[in-house]
């Protein structure tokens, strides 16, 4: 799914090289054969997957909000923010200011003047992503279960399936880095694309909200459509199984079959999972595919031989079952949950080190569906006998419904108010 | 089916009397009339290139003037401001696509003025007002911020005076030393630093080198131990409070303590006299919460003897006041941006009621570890919602040089 070839000029190539050095090893391959398209070719990846980050995504008019179905960018900056106004009006206005900022924010534009005329005055914009492309950047807006309480008036209104998540085996959540009335996801292939959106649409919501906690992600670990499968920070690929076809879009992501404001909709479940990053490098490599139910290099399953082959569940040797009824994609797998599907949109994180001096990292697991009981289910039974539970903690967690995209000349959940 | 907005319902009746005006009477001179006002329409819109601001028509009478702007699909566009001469004589925030069409009224005197709409392609157009050029309220911002401004300066000057009164009783519980006494004196001196220091914390004293800091004021007084230039020393308030708290007083205490008490009486000849404008209000506001975030809500200012929250409390009355000052004439230009930093200033009293405490001396509890690590995050956040509103008060009032 990328650009023509001669999108590619030099100067995005150029760009997309730099990005490759500042994101530590990313993989960039050439969409074009000449000119500096060559030089990025020294970092081209294995995949041929490569970087337009002239791409950009629109925002109004379409059915559901950007950033979910849209194919995973290299990174994201997720965070969630509380309500510090408790009128309907104040909500109102930061939907619809925000719904136009992330519009100016996706075509690549500033959310105003970065350099005002008058010396007095305060920029409207903070400037870091002046000259930068758009970088395929996408902002998702969530809103939590608190939008819904009795502060604005919409308890009426509440999307039917929302509701806070409930506390789930092996959860470790710091308050800290749980809940939230809103939630915003920017997605984009230049960090600082990201972050700017993020800074920016934080700076606006003052007065009226104020920040919760963030997430800074990387080196998307989910495939989209037509990607190759990345990979989490244990190694191995995630996402193979990942949700793919427009039937299954609508049969598991898009809601349908709720309030008319809702329909296009769809349910986020954000989890933080810190992963006990040394005691992972020193497991050997039998048993952490033990624990995953699959091989670390290409990923097939351990009853398979290629990444896309259908685990074989029932599969035995010696008498024991091949992939581990408690490995982690034997409890995760929909032929065991009742052929439910969740679509992955996660990231990897990390926080640098921690106060022991170990590697603090994890995913950000951020996931889309149509009803959050389904990831409920998935967990509750991943919390309960996960082998992988060794290794990660859920140290946070969020559940807010995205609303549909709005059209050209209205806001977010215009029809909320 | 669209639910009622109260957002704006008031502003949208408006509009659609303007709009039925408009279709009956036909104004020559200018915008039709209604309740006494001229109305004009502003729209908002973006046709897939330009963003564009509609003002119709372009022209009134003097007297009183209603801007009723909807904001149809202009996303580049959210704020939209009446000039003149780059003073702001009213304005609309907010502009977002898809929210109610909302209004504002400005009396005007005949004249040329300019309608700034920024991110329009075309940011500027002129707003015409014909007959008399009346000594309308127009003026009378500027007068009401002048009487701001004047009122602001004696708040300044009565201020440092109570800082001299109180350096000198602590010059005296140290010279008779009165440990207890002179830490609570010190306690009560603190706070008329921390209400004025944006004012007065740029004074070099005459003929001395600005990289010097031995002739800098505000070195001398309030240094804190982190930021120390070795060839000057430690002087002020912070080497007083450091003796206070560890060795207790000794003769280099009242040296000290005669120092800032030379020093503050330096200071209080030279703030004599000074003058504001409307900005410098505006930003030494803005410049004390940020010493609240940067110093007191890190507990960085009083590392000895933990009154931060004290402090903490000068910088917000300080800040509070200049926005007292400003406020008549604010009221005028932006009743919203009004009323929004009136009520993050409450907010922020709220927070700092909780640690009212009278058995200390300047009445706040202090800032322990225990309260840092529990409440920093919080009050950090009611600050910054007092920050983001404050910090657009400048241009609004800025008077044009």
């Amino acid at each position: 799914m990328t650009k023509p070839r001669d999108d590619a000029t030099a100067g995005l190539s150029r760009r997309a090289l730099l990005l490759g050095a500042a994101g530590g090893g990313l993989v960039v391959g050439a969409a074009g054969g000449v000119g500096g398209a060559a030089a990025v070719g020294a970092v081209q990846s294995a995949s041929g997957e490569s970087i337009d980050l002239a791409r950009s995504y629109p925002f109004y008019g379409q059915r559901h909000q950007p950033g979910i179905q849209t194919q995973p960018q290299r990174y994201t900056v997720f965070m969630t923010f509380d309500m510090v106004s408790d009128t309907r009006q104040d909500l109102q206005v930061l939907l619809a200011r925000w719904s136009g900022a992330i519009a100016q924010l996706m075509q690549g534009r500033t959310i105003g003047s970065v350099q005002p005329d008058r010396t007095d005055a305060v920029a409207a914009d903070t400037g870091e992503a002046l000259d930068l492309a758009p970088a395929g950047l996408t902002v998702t807006v969530g809103l939590g279960p608190g939008v819904f309480d009795r502060r604005f008036g919409l308890a009426g209104k509440r999307p039917r399936r929302l509701a806070p998540l409930p506390g789930l085996p092996s959860d470790q959540l710091d308050p800290a880095l749980t809940g939230g009335d809103l939630s915003v996801q920017a997605c984009a292939d230049d960090p600082q694309v990201a972050y700017h959106a993020i800074r920016d649409l934080a700076r606006m919501a003052q007065p009226t909200a104020a920040t919760r906690w963030t997430v800074l992600g990387f080196g998307r670990a989910s495939a989209g459509p037509g990607q190759k499968t990345p990979r989490n920070l244990m190694g191995f690929k995630d996402g193979t199984r990942n949700i793919q076809s427009e039937a299954e879009y609508d049969r598991f992501v898009w809601v349908d079959d709720d309030a008319a404001w809702t329909r296009g909709g769809s349910y986020q479940v954000v989890r933080k999972i810190r992963m006990n990053i040394e005691n992972w490098d020193a497991d050997a490599i039998g048993d952490q595919q033990h624990v995953f139910g699959r091989r670390k290099a290409e990923g097939e399953p351990l009853s398979g031989h290629g990444e896309f082959d259908t685990p074989d569940f029932h599969a035995t040797k010696g008498g024991a079952p091949v992939i581990a009824p408690t490995s982690h994609i034997a409890l995760a797998a929909h032929e065991n949950n009742g052929g439910v599907k969740i679509l992955r949109r996660g990231y990897n994180y990390t926080d640098g080190l921690n106060q022991f001096g170990l590697l603090d990292a994890g995913l950000l697991f951020v996931a889309y569906m149509n009803d959050p009981a389904h990831f409920i289910g998935l967990q509750t039974k991943l919390g309960r006998a996960d082998l992988l539970n060794e290794y990660i903690a859920h140290i946070g967690s969020g559940v807010f419904f995205v609303p549909p995209a709005p059209k050209q000349g209205s806001y977010l959940a215009e029809r909320l108010f | 089916m669209r639910s009622t907005r109260p957002l704006a319902a008031a502003a949208t009746g408006v509009a659609a009397l303007a709009l039925l005006l408009a279709g009956c009477a036909t104004a020559p001179s200018g915008a039709p009339t209604s309740h006494g006002a001229s109305q004009v329409k502003v729209t908002l819109t973006n046709d897939g290139s330009d963003d564009r601001c509609t003002l119709e028509p372009a022209t009134a009478q003097a007297g009183p003037v209603t801007f009723t702007v909807e904001n149809k699909s202009s996303t580049a566009i959210t704020e939209v401001e009446l000039q003149s001469q780059q003073r702001i004589l009213g304005e609309k925030e907010n502009l977002a696509p898809g929210l109610a069409a909302s209004s504002f009224t400005v009396t005007l005197g005949g004249g040329s003025y300019q309608f700034y709409c920024p991110g329009a392609t075309q940011e500027t157009q002129k707003f015409t007002v014909t007959g008399k050029a009346t000594a309308g309220p127009a003026g009378s911002t500027a007068t009401l911020l002048k009487q701001g401004t004047d009122g602001y300066a004696d708040y300044v000057s009565g201020v440092v005076a109570d800082m001299v009164t109180a350096v000198g009783t602590l010059q005296q519980r140290i010279d008779a030393g009165d440990l207890d006494g002179a830490k609570s004196a010190y306690a009560l001196a603190r706070p008329f630093y921390e209400k004025v220091e944006s004012d007065v914390d740029g004074f070099v004293l005459p003929g001395t080198d600005p990289t010097d800091n031995s002739g800098n004021l505000d070195y001398l007084i309030d240094m804190r131990a982190s930021n120390l230039d070795p060839a000057v020393g430690w002087h002020g308030f912070h080497a007083i409070e450091r003796d206070l708290y560890t060795t207790g007083i000794t003769d280099g205490t009242k040296t000290l303590a005669a120092e800032l008490v030379a020093n503050v009486g330096k200071l209080s000849t030279l703030s004599k006299g000074l003058t504001y404008k409307p900005e410098d209000l505006a930003n030494g506001a803005a410049d004390l919460l940020d010493e609240v975030q940067a110093n007191k809500i890190t507990g960085e200012e009083e590392d000895y003897s933990h009154i931060d929250i004290l402090d903490f409390a000068g910088n917000v009355e300080g800040a509070q006041q200049a926005f007292a000052f400003l406020r008549p004439g604010l009221q005028k230009i932006d009743p919203s941006l009004t009323r929004q930093v009136a009520a993050q200033f409450d907010k922020v009293n709220a927070a700092l009621d909780a640690y009212r405490d009278p058995s200390q001396p300047g009445g706040y509890q202090l800032y322990t570890d225990t309260i840092k690590t529990q409440d920093a995050p919080k009050l950090s956040q009611v600050v910054q919602g007092l920050q983001g509103p404050l910090s657009k008060i400048a241009e609004k009032v800025a008077t044009a040089s």
